[in-house]
């Protein structure tokens, strides 16, 4: 998808439009049902808001004053039933990155075990693993391909955040052979 | 006997909006989906207006439409839709579908040539 300016849209502070502003009520009431990263609701509701005032101008034109032009449209337009389709049509795609994001910090964590202890059991310690190049592969990895793969770096944060929990763990009981 | 029709319109959604486009030969905007959807029509499917955005969403996720903004910043801006080549596929699917249920179900309701 195209970028947009990054500006808030449910927010229009041109005095030319300023008969539109009301549009923006109509917009906070989609946005309250979204939960979604900041640019893709921006692109969101740059678009719904385009819509709302090509909707209140036409019927200003049959003859509505602005408040009634507002509410018919936003009756007819369904603000509510909107708000939550669209977080239902754009949420899946994030659950689906975070549940694949998942993955890859157990997977680097179990890596990063197996660079930290050896076969029988015993730690090489921090020092040690701190100077070993893998460490930093496997530490940045961790990090980079959820950030490389995924549209919403928060995703990529938490992914890693959970890599270092699961490293954390499994560093602490070392008596648990895999 | 409102809840039937939208049932009924529901499922045939995605079918109007890329047999519009295709017959219109030019990107549009969701709210020019809207009106031309409801001219031809006739108003007799009345639907919540703003329901058409998750679904044209939908369908760019499913490779079925492409979009893109037109409008300098500052100025009006629009999210123009235009049909894939995966959707001029679907749309040949599903209208071919749709002619023989159309007709299956004259046929069962013994309408045919009515």
């Amino acid at each position: 998808m195209s970028a947009e300016p990054a500006s808030d849209p449910t927010h229009d502070p041109s005095p030319e439009r300023g008969g539109h502003c009301k549009v923006d009520r109509v917009l906070e009431q989609v946005r309250a049902q979204l939960d979604l990263d900041a640019e893709m609701e921006y692109e969101l509701l740059a678009e719904l808001r385009g819509h709302l005032e090509d909707a209140v101008a036409a019927a200003r034109a049959r003859g509505l004053d602005e408040e009634r032009a507002l509410a018919e449209v936003a009756a007819r337009f369904g603000v509510e039933e909107v708000g939550q389709e669209l977080q239902a049509a754009h949420v899946g795609w994030g659950t689906a990155d975070a549940v694949v994001a998942a993955g890859l910090p157990v997977l680097c964590a179990l890596i990063l075990r197996w660079l930290v202890f050896a076969p029988d059991g015993t730690a090489v310690g921090w020092r040690e693993v701190l100077v070993r190049p893998a460490f930093w592969v496997v530490a940045l990895a961790a990090l980079l391909v959820p950030l490389l793969r995924f549209p919403r770096w928060r995703y990529a944060l938490i992914s890693w955040a959970f890599f270092w929990a699961m490293s954390v763990i499994f560093f602490a009981w070392p008596a648990v052979h895999w | 006997m409102a809840d039937q029709i939208d049932q009924m319109r529901k499922g045939t959604t995605t079918m109007a909006i890329l047999k519009l486009l295709v017959d219109v030969g030019e990107p549009l905007h969701g709210y020019a989906i809207i009106q031309r959807l409801d001219a031809r029509g006739e108003g007799y499917f009345r639907f919540k207006e703003g329901l058409i955005y998750p679904r044209l969403h939908r369908m760019e996720q499913d490779g079925l439409l492409e979009s893109h903004w037109v409008g300098e910043p500052g100025t009006r801006r629009r999210k123009m839709y235009v049909v894939t080549e995966k959707g001029h596929q679907q749309l040949e699917v599903e209208v071919q579908r749709w002619q023989t249920f159309s007709q299956q179900m004259d046929q069962l309701l013994g309408l045919e040539g009515a």
